[in-house]
């Protein structure tokens, strides 16, 4: 090509450039913060695709406030990384609302960083309960906290298992298991508590490093507990590997209860289904629940097959969708992006949700 | 005492995970003294490729060794010969340029997995011995029985065989060395690829234990290093001691102290012996200063 014809591409170039950034800016744009490289870019690219399959349905639907809905990715697995990518997006991407991770670290710092900037931050999937205490007028969480899952295990082992195994409350014994870091901490902190005011008797609480080469020791610390259920909080490869060495230890309780993780395919490949019978799993709502406790979630089975063409990686995904619809919703409530009013109409819209579910 | 007899068996049985996960290590840094940090994503691309193995051509990851083992050979010349060789004059260069292959490693595998969680069968998974609570897996006994079996052959390859002796030879002094003829950097190559492929062994043997992950390696390199200066640097019989002793430490520590401070256990131990005995266990003295004394 010569420099004449290097020239008029260019010029065509950056007139579809241009002509690119004027249709943009029609749009409202939404700045997704989550682990997209490095090894938690799994899930973030899991919480990714329940974001898009939403904005999708909205944009089909005529987007929001007159405006077709855009996504925009911020990369982030750490706190720093959390508060560059949200400078970026709202400086150079110009996105109006931050929303993401299921990392709490990164929000909490994501989130402040939005603060900065006015910006609302929505925040579908991290765990941490601080998160919440520290009430920041631009934070609004949609999904469940770690709070949430420990008494849901509390529950389960109370309501389910105890009367599964023929015992009262007051009779079942239960061993807690936890990854040490302020993940399985707070969660397990909470399910002690919990399971004391139940008037179950705990037989010891263990802590394990998730990367830990061997965890015979936490396994046969439990066996000599001998308790009737065992309660796990942690992540993918330690639970996997605390159950395979439970089964080469020949160790199976009356019932085992795993907080977080454990319903994957990434668990069932490592053991075989026999093993994993009596396995309950305490985490957030699947895909394929039933119809009745989880309505739309066949439909949102369906577009995310029909989308990407395979089944979703985990169940963090539908608890993105949902948490980017009830953002959609608040911001259509509030009739603006503005930080205050978005949140004060997602709040009524949650006042009203609590109504009717009562 | 059975659940004490118990305890000790697991012990050994990690310590077998460790000293394999180690022994590529002992050559590459306790050998010819290049510190790489890279050694645990050696290991991960070794359960990676017992994965491929296992999921494309229905290999037991026990006979994938066959492919691995060469496999990461030749991987371990071309990492040589691009990383390692053009800066065999600048040692602290060399540690920058392992971390970087440790990040490059890493995200390459991230890229291809996504960092799903990967899983290989083996029918030996179900074969285990129970002498009441007592239990030895198949998977742990093979490790056991490889390391050892290796330990010995490497420590025979490095005593007995021309090969072995330049290799030695070279790591002592390398002018001298090559005034007696040998090729250095053939040498220096050579027990490299070697150190790779043993890397490789070790990934796809205990690739059955674990779920594997782009970061897997990480898990082992801190107890790798600390394996190998514990038992000496260079020699083998310590770093197979080495691999016992951190691997029994940790099995008392977990089970009767306490599993979050199991390593902290285990480096505390590791500390006293390098202060009572910088060289460790079986190192000869001053075996420590040997290879960066001589690089230069």
């Amino acid at each position: 090509m010569n420099i004449a014809g290097r020239l008029i591409s260019a010029a065509i170039l950056g007139g579809g450039l241009l002509a690119g950034t004027a249709i943009a800016q029609d749009s409202v744009r939404i700045g997704a913060v989550n682990p997209y490289s490095g090894p938690l870019a799994l899930y973030g690219d899991e919480l990714a695709r329940g974001y898009q399959l939403a904005i999708n349905e909205r944009n089909a639907k005529g987007g929001v406030l007159g405006k077709r809905i855009e996504m925009i990715r911020g990369d982030a697995g750490n706190p720093q990384q959390g508060i560059a990518a949200v400078d970026q997006l709202v400086t150079r991407d110009k996105v109006e609302i931050l929303i993401g991770t299921y990392i709490s670290a990164v929000s909490n710092a994501a989130s402040d960083a939005a603060l900065r900037h006015q910006k609302v931050y929505w925040d579908t999937n991290a765990l941490a309960a601080e998160l919440t205490e520290r009430k920041l007028p631009n934070f609004v969480r949609s999904g469940p906290h770690g709070a949430n899952f420990a008494e849901m295990s509390v529950r389960a082992t109370v309501e389910m298992i105890a009367p599964a195994i023929g015992k009262k409350p007051n009779e079942i014994t239960v061993w807690l298991e936890h990854e040490d870091s302020i993940y399985g901490k707070t969660i397990a902190d909470v399910q002690k508590v919990e399971f004391e005011k139940a008037g179950v008797k705990i037989t010891g609480i263990g802590a394990h490093n998730f990367r830990a080469a061997d965890l015979t020791d936490v396994v046969l610390r439990a066996r000599r507990a001998n308790p009737d259920v065992w309660v796990q909080t942690g992540y993918v490869p330690d639970g996997n590997l605390m159950l395979r060495t439970a089964r080469e230890q020949g160790y199976k309780p009356k019932m085992i209860l795993f907080v977080g993780t454990g319903d994957t395919f990434e668990t069932l490949d490592a053991l075989d289904t026999e093993y994993l019978e009596g396995l309950f799993v305490v985490s957030y709502p699947r895909p394929d629940v039933a119809e009745k406790f989880g309505p739309g979630a066949a439909a949102y089975l369906d577009s995310y097959r029909k989308a990407y063409n395979r089944e979703p990686v985990a169940p963090q995904g539908m608890a993105a969708f949902t948490g980017m619809h009830m953002l959609l919703d608040a911001v259509a409530a509030a009739g603006t992006t503005e930080m205050t009013k978005v949140r004060a109409a997602a709040k009524q819209l949650s006042d009203r949700l609590w109504r009717e579910v009562r | 005492m059975e659940t004490l007899l118990n305890v000790l068996v697991v012990g050994i049985l990690l310590g077998g995970i460790y000293g394999l996960v180690s022994i590529g290590l002992n050559l590459i840094f306790g050998v010819i003294r290049i510190v790489n940090f890279a050694q645990g994503e050696l290991v991960m691309l070794g359960m990676y490729g017992a994965f491929l193995a296992y999921s494309m051509l229905g290999l037991d990851p026990y006979v994938s060794t066959l492919i691995v083992m060469p496999a990461m050979f030749l991987f371990g010349v071309i990492v040589q010969r691009v990383a390692i060789q053009p800066l065999q004059a600048e040692s602290s260069m060399q540690i920058f340029a392992t971390f970087g292959l440790l990040t490059v490693l890493q995200n390459v595998v991230l890229v291809f997995t996504r960092g799903e969680g990967y899983s290989v069968a083996t029918k030996v998974a179900s074969f285990s011995i129970a002498i009441g609570e007592i239990r030895i897996t198949g998977t742990h006994l093979i490790i056991l029985i490889a390391v050892t079996a290796i330990s010995v052959l490497l420590h025979l390859f490095l005593q007995r065989t021309l090969m072995g002796k330049s290799i030695r030879a070279v790591t002592q002094d390398r002018q001298a060395a090559r005034l007696m003829g040998i090729n250095v950097e053939r040498t220096f190559m050579v027990t490299f690829d070697i150190g790779s492929a043993l890397a490789g062994l070790a990934g796809a043997l205990i690739a059955p234990i674990y779920t594997l992950s782009p970061g897997i390696g990480d898990n082992f390199i801190l107890a790798a290093f600390a394996v190998v200066v514990l038992g000496g640097l260079g020699s083998v019989a310590g770093a197979w001691a080495g691999g016992m002793i951190v691997g029994i430490v940790e099995a008392f520590a977990g089970y009767y102290i306490d599993p979050e401070l199991k390593q902290a256990i285990w480096f505390l131990i590791f500390l006293l012996v390098l202060v009572i005995r910088p060289t460790g266990l079986s190192g000869q003295v001053g075996a420590e200063e040997v290879g960066f004394r001589e690089q230069s």
